[in-house]
């Protein structure tokens, strides 16, 4: 395909396809689906952070009419195993998080499964878990990432120890740098435990097909966790088959393993269908959660406003179990100085295991905690340079063809200076202050990757084909989970096959079906099952083309596909069918499909405690900026503008990535101002969305999207992920916007009224 | 688990004495139904009140208000009749959970649900309602006699609201009423306070005050009305009743806030429904 | 383990009346789910949080999860499904999907449902209005601009048809 051929589908607005099923309620996500003939299924949790289990007596449990199986540790052939989150070359570097499936032993946080059961109706379930009985004696528990990084802290799991990693990024020497200084700005900030929040809770369902084949139809992001549930099982990889449904949204907390080992172990169990399905409370209370970070940053700088250095210690709480935490650490370290050109850094990062609920991945991985840190700093150095935000950061931020401090080299555009004039522009003028609201604006740019670290060895593969009568089957691996993820690959396939969007039927996430396409993670699906789509679909046009230019006899170049048909572009008005070009090649045994593999660039790190060189395929840059109301009395504080400027490299869907953007801002909106799993003492005292406050259509701003299309991405077409580059710099722009308003600054997220009303009081006794 | 559905107000009356503590009423449910989801409560038999359409009217006489027990939060903020002469109650009722809930929440269960932050109760006391209870024989109890501690009211286990009975404002009158929470629809208050104040001038004839989430139940702030009550309002007497706020409330720390904070905001939202009912 | 009894209940869903044997425990939301098949009515709290269980009970949207299958007994209640087919889009329908108001979806069959319990009532609603109309159902995935656009596009296009039958 030509580079100047005009698009024709790319890059418009079109309404997403599945849309369409679900506007009028045809979707069948994962809880709405059942079969004749199956049992619910329960999970018993424990409600001690911290205990030994002493017993666990389930013969009452057993007894009870109805119910099918009661399952615990002991029953489980492999309980406990690592997950491996879907990647298949094997790193090492503690990467690889153990996993337990039910608790034996011991407890290690509030909420971890005890035991299973399935019964024949949800109420029997239920009251099966009342009769189990399992006597715990409580332990002693640690629940501060730092007190559990002392030598003598009691350890949350036997036999290893509470820092789970180390790592550091060093370039140049820091003392130097900040010799040079003229200004040292110093604090520490915290950020909190968040929940993904999606609307669907965790559900599936489980059954043996007829050649015993364990099936599990489950809201997921990632089916190739089949070969870790064909582990716990022990069995073969290929006699455990995951469905993917829809996906009621994912934000990184579907991305680990939650209802399928235990759908597969009673269905294993029993024999029969199996249907699990979390409550509100059951999700919040043990799903992983979002990092909480306590981060001590000092940057410095000239007085003109150039950088000179930054040092940085990072700690995070990884929770009772490893999951993502090393993951989700490394992002961060990668990202701790942010997109600076600063010559001096040194970053040390801990992730450290408490008794708290464990965390992992969650929409940013690790970059929006950073950059709450580094761009409260930048804010800082402007106040103390006089220098105005956006000034400060336009003097400092890394451009093409430079490194970050890990030595990676920014092969790629980086658009920062034109999304910060953007944000800038559309703050348009201040809305006038009146009573005791004060008006602040503030403004935040972030980094974050797209596609997986390289030394994974991504890939993905997508499967293109033509039918007969000109329709397009594609068929990947992928997990839809709200994003646009399915239809953005038929929006291409659609634009090189020169079909419209209508004639393409896809099919995703099934482990036995469709090829394997990795996971809806780490904004990677645009990116890698983009590409492979593309490579797959173009391969069938060359078919198509090469056997047209034969039948026309015209010169292949002079070809292309459009609306159905093979034409020529020089105007000759010599065209044929798409059909009957399909057909000539059936009947001339020619391939009608392709399968293509996508990689993305492998490189291996030499060492995981010094971070250096190429970790990431690429990033995408972007900038925020808030205008915020503050009450100066109560602490409310109300976003009256949001504006969030992206280069996405190319807008793929244009709608899809507007409502990427959008959602994002309100995610991070709420990151800022009232999402927070309180735990106290390892006990969740936000157990549902009464406790737990996502913004409400009440709360929100028109958020305003500026787009840049650099073409520069290393997608499809030039696109960049966005989905969670969205979220990064949203609550740096806000806490930088209140501190505009009063003139104070809050460390700790959420920025609830009490914290507001608190450090104002505190500025006005210190005069 | 047995559900009776009664016909009219004697039957209910025959089945609450019937079972006694083995029964729970139910009307919108909104509190009921959680309740029994989550098994803070097992009642042997429910007995739905929701359908009986007798007891849903909003109705007025020359001096007062007459609210059937079944009328739901959205017909409190939607109607003319209260908009006019009780509109702090519509305020309130406007505030209350989110549209869905109120849809279905009724007048009756939010008071005989006792929250101490109920959004109806609030302004209600600044009203001086009665509570029409209807048990072996009809009494009617103030509404500041009403609650007793968090989530308890006078309520006997054979008892029902029947009518709660709003005296009309004064067409002079001012009334306000301020919801502090955390977001801006579905928060549960941290505090709300709501004033119906008669003046002459400056000079203030009657002041009622509601406060609620400050306290173990709803409360009025007898005090400060005292301190207003024929009284010339000064910004100093202001000032002064935004100070002894604190010592009428005994707020406690939550996750959504801490006792300090409740403290202080009863005093900031106080100042504030004093100037907008003074302007 | 003692069962719990049993009533008949009867609803006319979307037009259509529909009978079951149901506890005193069972929610309206449970009900349609997992006795009358009507799936697109969802779960996604419980309690009364989130809306996704929004219907018209009475032309009024509720929760479903916040009402006893057996107070809605003799009612009509109407779901995304009664709103609207593939034959026959509703206007809302068509405005979510054009819009892009709809994302992972699963909080669009509470909204949908709720924007025309809206709509009925007040066909000219203002974005404020619209916005507090809405504002108890969540939604994660869109930061409700889109769904606010598009109950405003759908509004218009009713208000259009309507003034040309006249
Ligand atoms: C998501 C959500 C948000 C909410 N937000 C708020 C809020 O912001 N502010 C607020 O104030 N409330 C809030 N509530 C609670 C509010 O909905 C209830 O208090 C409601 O008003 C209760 O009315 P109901 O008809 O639903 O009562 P039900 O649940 O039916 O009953 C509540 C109690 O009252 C009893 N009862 C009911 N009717 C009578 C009667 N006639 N006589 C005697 N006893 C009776 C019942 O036995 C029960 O004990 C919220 C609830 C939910 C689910
Ligand atoms: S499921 Fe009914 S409101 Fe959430
Ligand atoms: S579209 Fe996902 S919750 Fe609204």
């Amino acid at each position: 395909m030509n580079e100047k051929t005009e698009l024709r589908i790319i890059g418009k607005p079109i309404p997403r396809h599945d849309a369409w099923e679900k506007a009028f309620g045809l979707t069948c996500y994962a809880a709405d689906f059942s079969l004749p003939g199956m049992l619910y299924g329960k999970v018993l949790r424990s409600n001690y952070p911290s205990a030994r289990i002493l017993s666990v007596n389930t013969s009452r449990a057993e007894r009870l009419k109805g119910v099918k199986a009661v399952l615990t540790a002991k029953d489980v052939p492999r309980n406990e195993s690592v997950t491996r989150f879907g990647q298949t070359h094997v790193v090492g570097g503690g990467f690889e998080g153990l996993y337990r499936v039910l608790a034996d032993r011991k407890v290690h946080f509030m909420g971890e499964a005890v035991a299973l059961v399935a019964a024949e109706a949800e109420e029997i379930a239920e009251k099966a878990l009342e009769l189990i009985r399992v006597d715990y004696e409580p332990l002693p528990g640690i629940f501060d990432p730092i007190e559990a990084m002392k030598p003598d802290a009691p350890l949350v799991q036997e036999g290893r120890p509470n820092i789970i990693t180390h790592y550091e990024v060093v370039k140049g020497d820091v003392k130097m740098g900040f010799s040079e200084a003229d200004i040292i700005v110093e604090n520490t900030y915290r950020v909190p435990f968040v929940d993904h929040a999606y609307l669907e809770p965790e559900s599936g369902m489980a059954w043996i097909d007829e050649d015993g084949v364990i099936t599990i139809r489950v809201s997921t992001q990632v089916i190739e966790h089949f070969r870790g549930i064909a582990d716990v099982l022990n069995l073969p990889h290929n006699r455990v088959r995951v469905i993917g449904t829809y996906v009621g949204g994912g934000f990184g907390g579907k991305e680990d393993i939650t209802v399928e080992a235990f759908l597969a172990l009673l269905t294993y169990k029993t024999g029969r269908p199996v249907k699990l399905t979390y409550t509100r409370e059951e999700s919040i209370l043990s799903h992983s959660k979002r990092h909480p970070y306590v981060m001590i940053y000092k940057t410095g700088a000239k007085k003109d406003g150039r950088l000179t250095a930054l040092e940085a210690k990072l700690v995070s709480d990884a929770g009772a179990y490893v999951y993502l935490s090393p993951w989700v650490l490394l992002y961060s370290m990668v990202n701790a100085a942010g997109p600076y050109r600063i010559p001096h850094v040194k970053v040390d990062g801990y992730t450290v295991l408490t008794n708290n609920t464990f965390t992992s991945a969650n929409r940013g991985f690790g970059a929006p905690q950073v950059c709450f840190a580094y761009e409260s700093q930048m804010d800082e150095l402007a106040r103390r340079t006089g220098l105005e935000p956006e000034k400060i950061r336009m003097m400092n931020y890394l451009e093409k063809g430079e490194a970050l401090a890990t030595g990676q080299i920014l092969e790629r555009h980086v658009a920062l200076q034109e999304t910060t004039e953007k944000v800038i522009e559309a703050l348009e003028e201040r809305t006038l202050p009146s009573g005791q609201m004060r008006i602040g604006r503030g403004i935040a740019s972030g980094m974050t990757s797209y596609g997986r670290m390289v030394f994974l060895h991504d890939t993905s593969r997508s499967h293109v084909s033509i039918e007969m009568d000109g329709s397009v089957t594609i068929r990947a691996g992928i997990q839809d989970i709200g994003g646009g993820q399915a239809s953005s690959l038929c929006q291409i396939t659609a634009e090189i096959l020169g079909v419209p969007i209508e004639d393409i039927k896809i099919y995703i996430a099934d482990t036995a079906l469709t090829p394997f396409a990795g996971t809806t993670t780490a904004t990677r699906q645009l990116y890698m099952s983009g590409n492979a789509t593309l490579m797959a679909a173009l391969e069938v046009r060359k078919v198509l083309v090469h056997k047209a230019a034969g039948m026309l006899g015209i010169d292949p170049e002079s070809l292309d596909l459009v609306d159905r048909e093979v034409i020529d572009k020089e105007g000759t008005g010599k065209s044929l069918p798409l059909k009957e070009v399909v057909r000539a090649c059936a009947s001339d045994g020619v391939p009608l499909y392709h399968v293509a593999l996508f990689k993305a660039p492998f490189r291996n790190i030499a060492q995981f405690e010094r971070i250096e060189g190429q970790v990431f395929p690429d990033f995408t840059f972007g900038t925020h900026g808030a205008e915020v109301a503050v009450d100066e009395e109560t602490g409310r504080i109300q976003v009256l503008k949001l504006i969030s400027s992206f280069d996405v490299g190319r807008a793929i869907n244009r709608l899809s990535v507007e409502g990427q953007i959008e959602g994002g801002a309100i995610y991070g909106m709420g990151y800022s101002l009232t999402e927070e799993v309180i735990l106290n003492q390892g006990i969740t005292m936000t157990p549902s969305f009464s406790e737990y406050l996502l913004p409400t259509s009440m709360d929100v701003p028109d958020v305003e999207t500026i787009l840049i299309e650099s073409g520069d991405g290393v997608g499809p077409f030039g696109a960049k992920g966005v989905g969670e580059p969205s979220v990064c710099s949203v609550a740096p722009a806000i806490a930088n916007a209140v501190f505009n308003a009063i003139g104070v600054r809050i460390y700790d997220l959420p920025l609830t009224p009490e914290k507001i009303v608190k450090a104002l009081k505190e500025k006005k006794d210190m005069g | 688990m047995e559900y009776i559905r009664p016909q009219n107000l004697k039957e209910i009356l025959h089945l609450m004495k019937q079972w006694k503590k083995k029964a729970t009423l139910i009307a919108g449910g909104t509190n009921v139904i959680p309740d029994l989801r989550a098994r803070a409560i097992r009642p042997e038999v429910l007995i739905d009140i929701s359908q009986l359409k007798g007891l849903s009217y909003i109705k007025e006489d020359k001096k007062k208000i007459h609210i059937g027990a079944l009328t739901t939060v959205s017909e409190l903020a939607s109607s003319k009749i209260i908009q006019k002469w009780a509109p702090l109650l519509s305020e309130a009722a406007n505030q209350l959970g989110n549209p869905l809930v109120r849809n279905r929440a009724t007048i009756a269960g939010n008071l005989a649900d006792g929250s101490p932050a109920a959004d109806t109760a609030v302004p209600l006391l600044a009203l001086e309602a009665i509570i029409v209870i209807q048990g072996g024989k009809e009494k009617q109890v103030p509404i500041h006699q009403f609650f007793v501690g968090p989530n308890q009211t006078v309520l006997k286990r054979d008892e029902m609201i029947k009518e709660v009975i709003v005296p009309k404002c004064n067409p002079n009158a001012k009334t306000a009423y301020f919801k502090l929470g955390l977001r801006n629809s579905m928060a549960v208050s941290v505090v709300s306070i709501a004033v119906l104040m008669e003046m002459e001038k400056t000079f203030c004839k009657k002041a009622r005050i509601g406060c609620g989430a400050v306290a173990p139940k709803p409360i009025r702030a007898y005090r400060i009305e005292e301190m207003l009550e024929n009284h010339e309002l000064t910004e100093r007497l202001l000032r002064a009743c935004c100070e002894t706020i604190g010592k009428e409330i005994s707020p406690i720390s939550d996750i959504r806030a801490s006792k300090e904070y409740r403290t202080e905001m009863a005093s900031v939202l106080l100042k504030r429904v004093m100037k907008r009912v003074t302007q | 383990m003692k069962v719990s009894k049993t009533y008949p209940l009867k609803l006319n869903v979307n037009g259509e009346w529909k009978k079951a044997e149901v506890t005193p425990r069972e929610t309206l939301l449970h009900v349609m789910r997992e006795r009358l098949s009507h799936t697109e009515v969802k779960e996604g709290c419980g309690k009364g949080d989130c809306g996704a269980c929004a219907v018209l009970l009475d032309g009024k949207p509720v929760n479903a999860c916040l009402t006893l299958a057996l107070q809605a007994d003799g009612q009509r209640v109407v779901t995304l499904k009664g709103i609207g087919t593939p034959d026959k889009p509703h206007p809302l329908q068509e405005s979510f999907i054009k819009k892009g108001a709809i994302q992972c979806g699963f909080c669009s069959a509470g909204m949908i449902v709720t924007a025309k319990g809206l709509l009925d009532k007040n066909p000219k609603p203002s974005r404020e209005e619209i916005g507090k109309a809405i504002s108890g159902n969540l939604c994660r995935c869109t930061g409700y601009k889109k769904i606010i656009e598009a109950i405003e596009e759908a509004a218009l296009k009713l208000r259009r048809t309507k003034n040309d039958r006249r």
